[in-house]
Parts: C-alpha cells; sequence; structure tokens
C-alpha cells in the first residue's frame, strides 16, 4: 500500500512498485468464483443430508470438495497469481500447507486410541 | 402490559442475575455511564471523542484504546480472582454460592487471556513497532480499527452476560459436555463462544496486520538481522496468531452449531465426540500461551539493553530461539490432556516436545543475564519488572518440565499445583512484561513518566504479593486441592495455606490501586519528557517526539546497524533527525473511518440476537455487517492529503526543523 507515502517522496523502496493486476472490465473471474464456492459448499452439504454414501466414500468426498474449495479461494481471491517481485506468496503458502498438514495429522493420530476404546 | 413484558424481562434478567454483586455491578455501570456521560456533556467533548478518537485510524491512538480498555478489563478479571479468594479464605466460607463461583472463574480466566492480556499486547504493539522499524503507520489502518472494535464489542459482548441474562459458567475451555444445551440451557455459554468468535476475527486481523507492517514497511536498511527483537517477537507472535485461532474458530463455530441448531459435533448422545473439542482447543490453547508470552520476552531484550547501557548479548541466538520456541510450541498442545489417555506413545512423544522447548527459553534467560553482567544497571520500575521476571518465570517453567513428565501429570492435573504453575508463567512472564513495557514506552505515548517512587510501592506490592499468593497453591496441589474447588471443610490441612493465598491475593489487588493512583497522579504531576528520549534509548522510537506526530516521521530515517538511534547517538548524528525545510515533503495519511465502529456494531447485535435465539435482532446485525462492508468496498476516500507546510508547522512547533 502507498498511502502513507507522497508520490514525490524521495525515499526508493522497490516494493511500493508492485504491479498488481488491474481490473478495467467486470470482475467475471470473480462472480464466478463466488458463485462455484457456494456450489462446491451447497453439495457438500447436500452430501451429508443425503445419506446415500458410506461414511468413508463421504469423508472422501467432502475432502475433495475442500480441496477444490481451497483451490478455488486462492486462485480467484487471494491474488496467489500477482507478485511483487519474488513470489513470496508461495513460500508462506507451502509453509501454510506444512503446518496444516501436521496439526491435522497429529491430530488423527491423537485421536486413533478412540478405536481402541470404543 | 403486554404478555411479552415478562417474558423478557425473565429473560434478560433471570434470578441469576439479580443476587447480590450482580446488582452491585448495575450500581456501579450506572453511576459510571452517568458520571462519564455528564463529563462529556458538560464539556462538550462527545463531538471530539467521535472525530478523534471512535473513528481514528491512526495507530497510535487505536494503542491507547486498547490500553485504556485492558486496564478496565484487569480491574474486572481481578475483583472475580479476589471474590474467588475470599471464599477460599477460610473453610466453608459461603461468600458467594457455588453456582455463582463457576461463573467468576470461567469470567476471571477468559477476561484475563482473551480481554486484558491480548488488548495489552496489541495496544504495545500498535504503540511501538511502526515507530521502531521507521514506519508512517501499519500496513493496513483502516484494519487496524476494524480489529479493535471487533475486540471492544467482543469483550462487551462477553462482559454484559453478568448482567444481562446470565454468565458462561463451564470454564475457560468451556469443554463440552459442560457446554452443551441439553446440560447447560442458558445463554451464558452463547455469550462466551460469540464473543470469543467475533474478538478472534479482530485478533486474525492484528496477526495479519503486523506481519505484513513487519515485512514490508521497515525502514529503508533495516533489514530482519537489525530490527530490534521487540519487533521480531512481534512478528512471531502474529505468525502464531494467524495459524493458531483457525482451530479456535473452528471449535467455537462448531460448538454454536451444536448449541444453537442442533448439530451434533460434541454431543455423545448422538455420536458426537467431545474429545475432538479438547484437542481443537488445546490446538489453539498452547501456541496461545506463546501468544501472550513472546511480546514480554521480547519489551525484556528492549529493557534490559537500554537500562544496562550495553548491546544485547547474542542477539543471533536470540532470534533463533524465538523462533524456535515458535515453531515448538505447534507441537505441544497434548500436554494439556495427558489423563484423557491417548496411550503411551502419544504421550511421551508431547512430553518430550514440552520440555524440548525450554531450551531456547533458557538461552533466552542466559542471553538476558548477560547482557546485564557488566553493565551499569539502573533500577528502574522497568528494570525491577525484568529482575523480577527471572526467577518467578524459571520456577514456572520449571514446574511446567515437571508437569510434562507424564506420570507427574497424572498426579497433579487439575491440581492447585496446576494453577499455580500457569500463573507464575502469566503472571511473572506475560503481566510482567507488559508492566515493564508499559513504564517504559509510557512517555512515548503520552509524553509524561509515570512515578518512579509510586511505581516501585506498585512493583514490590505486585512482586510480593504474588508470591504470597501463589507460592503456597503449590504446596496446595500436592496436598489434593483440586482446582475450581468452590469451598472446602476444616480438617482437611489446607486452611492456612489457603488464608496466606488470600492475604497475598489482596496484596496484589492493593497493587493494582497503586498502579491506577501512579497512573492518574503522573498525568498531572508526571516529569514531562521534552526530549523524546527519556531513557537513553537505542532503537528509533526514541528518536523521535514523544508524542509522535500523527505522521510519526517526516523524513523516513535510513538506518545502517542494529540499534539505529544508539548508533547516530554514538556518531553525534542526532542532528540528523532534524529535517531541512526543504527535505520535507506532502503526504498521504489514512483517513479517519466510522466505518470500523459500525461493523463492529454489527457484529455486537448480531452476537446479542444469536445468544437469546432472536433471530430478527441477529438478522439486523448482519444486515449492518453487510452494509459496513459494502461502505468500505465502495469507500475510494481513505486517504487525507497533508501539506507540507503544514508539516513544516508541526516540525518547527516540536524543535525539529533546521533552520
Ligand atoms: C518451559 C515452559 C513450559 C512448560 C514445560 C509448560 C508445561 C505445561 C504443562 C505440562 C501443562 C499442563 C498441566 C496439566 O494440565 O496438568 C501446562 C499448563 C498450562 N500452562 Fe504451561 N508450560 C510452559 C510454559 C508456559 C507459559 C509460558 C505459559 C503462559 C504464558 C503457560 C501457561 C499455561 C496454562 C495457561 C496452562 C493451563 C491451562 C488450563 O488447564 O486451564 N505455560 N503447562
Ligand atoms: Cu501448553
Amino acid at each position: 500500500m502507498s498511502v502513507h507515502r507522497a508520490p514525490d517522496a524521495e525515499e526508493h523502496l522497490p516494493y511500493l512498485e508492485a504491479h498488481f493486476e488491474s481490473e478495467t472490465r467486470f470482475p467475471w473471474i470473480k462472480v464466478v468464483g463466488y458463485a462455484g464456492s457456494l456450489v462446491l459448499t451447497l453439495v457438500a452439504f447436500w452430501a451429508v443430508s443425503a445419506h446415500w454414501m458410506s461414511p468413508t466414500a463421504l469423508l472422501a468426498f467432502i475432502l475433495g470438495l475442500a480441496v477444490a474449495q481451497a483451490a478455488l479461494q486462492l486462485g480467484v481471491f487471494m491474488h496467489l497469481r500477482e507478485s511483487r517481485g519474488p513470489s513470496w506468496q508461495i513460500a508462506g503458502l507451502g509453509l501454510g500447507l506444512f503446518i496444516a498438514v501436521g496439526l491435522v495429522g497429529m491430530s488423527i493420530w491423537i485421536m486413533l486410541f478412540k478405536s481402541g476404546v470404543s | 402490559m403486554p404478555a411479552f413484558v415478562p417474558y423478557l424481562l425473565h429473560t434478560l434478567f433471570p434470578p441469576t442475575v439479580l443476587r447480590p454483586t450482580e446488582i452491585g455491578a448495575d450500581v456501579l455501570i450506572v453511576a459510571t455511564g452517568v458520571i462519564i456521560v455528564t463529563v462529556l456533556t458538560r464539556q462538550k467533548k462527545w463531538g471530539w471523542l467521535w472525530r478523534e478518537w471512535l473513528t481514528t485510524v491512526d495507530h497510535k491512538r487505536i494503542a491507547v484504546m486498547y490500553l485504556i480498555a485492558a486496564i478496565a478489563m484487569l480491574f474486572r478479571g481481578g475483583v472475580d480472582a479476589l471474590m474467588m479468594r475470599t471464599n477460599l479464605a477460610l473453610p466453608s466460607v459461603h461468600f458467594i454460592s457455588a453456582e455463582e463461583y463457576n461463573e467468576v472463574f470461567t469470567t476471571h480466566g477468559t477476561i484475563m487471556i482473551f480481554f486484558m492480556a491480548m488488548p495489552l499486547i496489541f495496544a504495545l504493539f500498535n504503540a511501538v513497532i511502526p515507530l521502531m522499524i521507521g514506519a508512517r503507520d501499519v500496513a493496513f489502518p483502516r484494519l487496524n480499527a476494524v480489529s479493535f472494535w471487533l475486540f471492544a464489542f467482543g469483550a462487551l459482548l462477553f462482559n454484559i452476560s453478568f448482567v444481562v441474562g446470565g454468565s458462561p459458567n463451564a470454564g475457560w475451555t468451556a469443554y463440552p459436555p459442560l457446554t452443551e444445551l441439553a446440560f447447560n440451557p442458558g445463554p451464558g455459554e452463547n455469550y462466551y463462544f460469540l464473543a470469543l468468535f467475533i474478538s478472534g476475527i479482530g485478533t486474525t486481523i492484528t496477526g495479519i496486520n503486523f506481519l505484513v507492517t513487519i515485512l514490508r514497511m521497515r525502514a529503508p536498511g533495516m533489514t530482519l538481522m537489525r530490527m530490534p527483537l521487540f519487533a521480531w517477537t512481534t512478528l512471531c507472535t502474529s505468525a502464531l496468531i494467524l495459524f493458531a485461532f483457525p482451530p479456535l474458530t473452528v471449535a467455537l463455530g462448531t460448538s454454536l452449531l451444536d448449541r444453537l441448531f442442533h448439530a451434533s459435533f460434541y454431543t455423545l448422545g448422538h455420536g458426537g465426540m467431545p474429545m475432538m473439542y479438547v484437542n481443537l482447543f488445546w490446538l489453539f490453547g498452547h501456541p496461545e500461551v506463546y501468544i501472550v508470552v513472546l511480546p514480554a520476552f521480547g519489551i525484556f531484550s528492549e529493557v534490559v539493553p537500554t537500562f544496562s547501557r550495553k548491546p544485547l548479548f547474542g542477539y543471533t541466538a536470540m532470534v533463533v530461539s524465538v523462533v524456535a520456541i515458535m515453531v515448538l510450541s505447534y507441537g505441544t498442545w497434548v500436554h494439556h490432556f495427558f489423563t484423557m489417555g491417548a496411550g503411551p506413545s502419544v504421550n511421551v512423544f508431547f512430553g518430550l516436545s514440552t520440555m524440548l522447548i525450554a531450551i531456547p527459553t533458557g538461552v533466552k534467560i542466559f542471553n538476558w543475564i548477560f547482557t546485564m553482567w557488566g553493565g551499569r544497571i539502573r533500577l528502574t520500575v522497568p528494570m525491577l519488572y525484568q529482575l523480577a521476571f527471572i526467577p518467578t518465570f524459571v520456577v514456572g517453567g520449571a514446574t511446567g518440565v515437571l508437569l510434562a513428565t507424564v506420570p507427574v501429570d497424572y498426579q497433579l492435573h487439575n491440581t492447585y499445583f496446576l494453577v499455580a504453575h500457569f500463573h507464575n508463567t502469566l503472571i511473572g512472564g506475560t503481566v510482567f512484561g507488559l508492566l515493564s513495557g508499559l513504564y517504559y514506552w509510557w512517555p512515548k505515548m503520552f509524553g509524561y513518566k509515570l512515578d518512579e517512587r509510586q511505581g516501585k510501592w506498585a512493583f514490590w506490592l505486585f512482586f510480593l504479593g504474588f508470591w504470597v499468593t501463589f507460592g503456597p497453591q503449590y504446596l496446595l496441589g500436592l496436598e489434593g486441592m483440586t482446582r475450581r474447588l468452590w469451598t472446602y471443610p476444616l480438617g482437611l490441612g489446607w486452611h492456612a495455606l489457603n488464608l496466606i493465598s488470600t492475604i497475598g491475593a489482596y496484596g496484589m489487588g492493593a497493587g493494582f490501586v497503586v498502579l491506577v493512583y501512579n497512573v492518574v497522579w503522573s498525568m498531572q504531576h508526571g516529569e514531562r519528557d521534552l526530549t523524546g528520549d527519556p531513557w537513553d534509548g537505542r532503537t528509533l522510537e526514541w528518536s523521535l517526539p514523544s508524542p509522535a506526530p500523527e505522521y510519526n516521521f517526516a523524513r523516513i530515517p535510513v538506518v545502517t546497524e542494529r540499534d539505529a538511534w544508539w548508533a547516530m547517538k554514538a556518531r553525534g548524528e542526532t542532528t540528523a533527525v532534524r529535517v531541512r525545510p526543504d527535505e520535507i515533503s506532502a503526504l498521504e495519511l489514512p483517513r479517519n473511518s466510522a466505518m470500523p465502529f459500525f461493523l463492529g456494531l454489527g457484529f455486537f447485535v448480531l452476537g446479542f440476537g444469536l445468544t437469546f435465539r432472536w433471530w430478527w435482532i441477529a438478522g439486523l446485525g448482519l444486515a449492518g455487517i453487510l452494509g459496513a462492508m459494502l461502505w468500505a468496498g465502495f469507500d475510494y476516500e481513505d486517504r487525507k492529503h497533508v501539506h507540507a507546510e503544514e508539516i513544516r508547522r508541526i516540525e518547527a512547533a516540536l524543535g525539529r526543523l533546521e533552520a
């Protein structure tokens, strides 16, 4: 954001000269992305309440929807394809994925004992 | 009288909010409200309040608002603590009922963590970080105000539960089945989940804001390894927030679905799994304890060099250990529920990972000591808190390692030993750290110093009061006294230690009173800070006048090494902060906005409506939120232009203009 510096400010910070995808036309991609994310959510809801898949199949199906949802959000709304110089956001995304997968994996490991108990 | 009136009265004011303590609180709230409204009206200050404060996006003012809220919450949480300690002072005291005791400990814990420690931390982040890294504001000033108002309205929602509808009563951890609708039908737990949900959004935004600010807005030349350590700990804290709050949000959201819409994520009767809540809560909860303690580490890393007149010993090791703590703290959460029975391999893994954290923490302790070693130490109030912190936090960490030993934990889990442990770390670490930082940066925030003599009184009351309160609690834990106990009979041998503990608690209460007196007295009589550098500081914020002008830096400094301001002073270049009139150019600053306030208000109305399941009120709140968001989206006038002439005038008035 260049809010804090006048256009004629003397200091020179390279990141301020970032280039973003500017939108001159109607943002169709965003509208389609929004509708798509709603559809993905509703399908997940419907799949759970319709009760016609086995629990394992249901879990796999929902997981697939979740991955699609995440990809869609990142691609359409989270500026994944825009960059200011080096694409730091990819590194950040990798870190986020690493932590998320780690936490989910460990949670599954922790909760495994349930199957032995019940 | 229409039929709904008695229903309404009974819902809003059930018998649980008509006990003597609640009536007392009502009187206090109404009286304070009347005083505030009268003063504001008499002095015609409403417009000023609205324009200068409630709609501000200036990080320095947002800091002050966080600070005021945090001190009010410290008062509320402190009164809760004294109510509990009064009930436990002697065997079989029934000062408050068992039900009320549950509500009080729940409120105490929740308020102290979410509405006292967190805002106090954000107060210091906001007050210091932009100045310290040579920036004119945070990266997203308007979002910063959004964060504040979400916090403030979340806190308000939580606090009114005491006098409207009934308080939550399932502990600050809010485990099911204690929170299950079938067992806990009142609005109390709804308040808890919704208030934390709302303020949690604000906290997440703050985390993002400071991450971006520190990564993107440092002054030219300030590489990461030249950043002051407080900036490093803020960076790591923000990263922890970013990854730790989502699991909390999930835990809160699913619990809300259970309670409001009869889902059954955690209802055993319908195949739910309450243990998953425990897992999710601590997935957040353990990083959270480091979210509140890392800033304290950062503060001490600034205070110790300043008052020892030496650079920080082992800067690189300090950075590495902060980052190590951040990473490790994601992998220890099971130590909060070893007794759930996940099995030896899980417990051993998490026991060991917990003990690992003690290593980087130990590195930091040694580095602070080596910084002081051979330094010229000045025993100011910030430094006293640091000196008290070291032994206190070491004991807290050591008892933590004891608790991380799984067989020991099976004995001590949920006894007073645990209570003593986490207060040792939270008060000895977080609170001492924040108080140290408050005394240290107070002149920068307000332009005058807090009186040292009174400050030392408050310090000794806090420090000694702390040990008198919590020392005995270790012994009580070893003797089998469990936490969250309402009262106990004579003959268990607990009464002497409990009485001592209560006396200590009142000592800390006295410390709070002296602290407030210290602030009020110093407003009038405190030593004015005319130089901007009252402590002979080392980092960039001390190169600015106190308090700093709205735009912070008329000219952004160029940094060539660590402790930039100290280096400038050493080279005799302090005049470099003065500016020549022709160096000043016009600036664009963020413009005030009422949107954040109304967004917060919308969330408050939504939360209130959902708490009582009055859907139309909730709908109203939702409409307000959407309205505020649309407003934000189409408001392109988010900056204001400040002329160079205006800045020249301000700098001249501050005596910083080169002739
Ligand atoms: C070397 C450092 C530390 C170790 C090894 C450690 C270890 C532990 C362990 C094992 C427990 C669980 C005990 C039980 O429930 O039976 C615990 C609880 C707790 N610790 Fe620590 N801890 C450390 C530092 C901290 C810090 C820095 C804080 C906060 C600033 C903190 C705050 C807490 C809290 C709030 C709880 C209990 C919360 C509850 O059950 O309500 N700890 N700690
Ligand atoms: Cu923990």
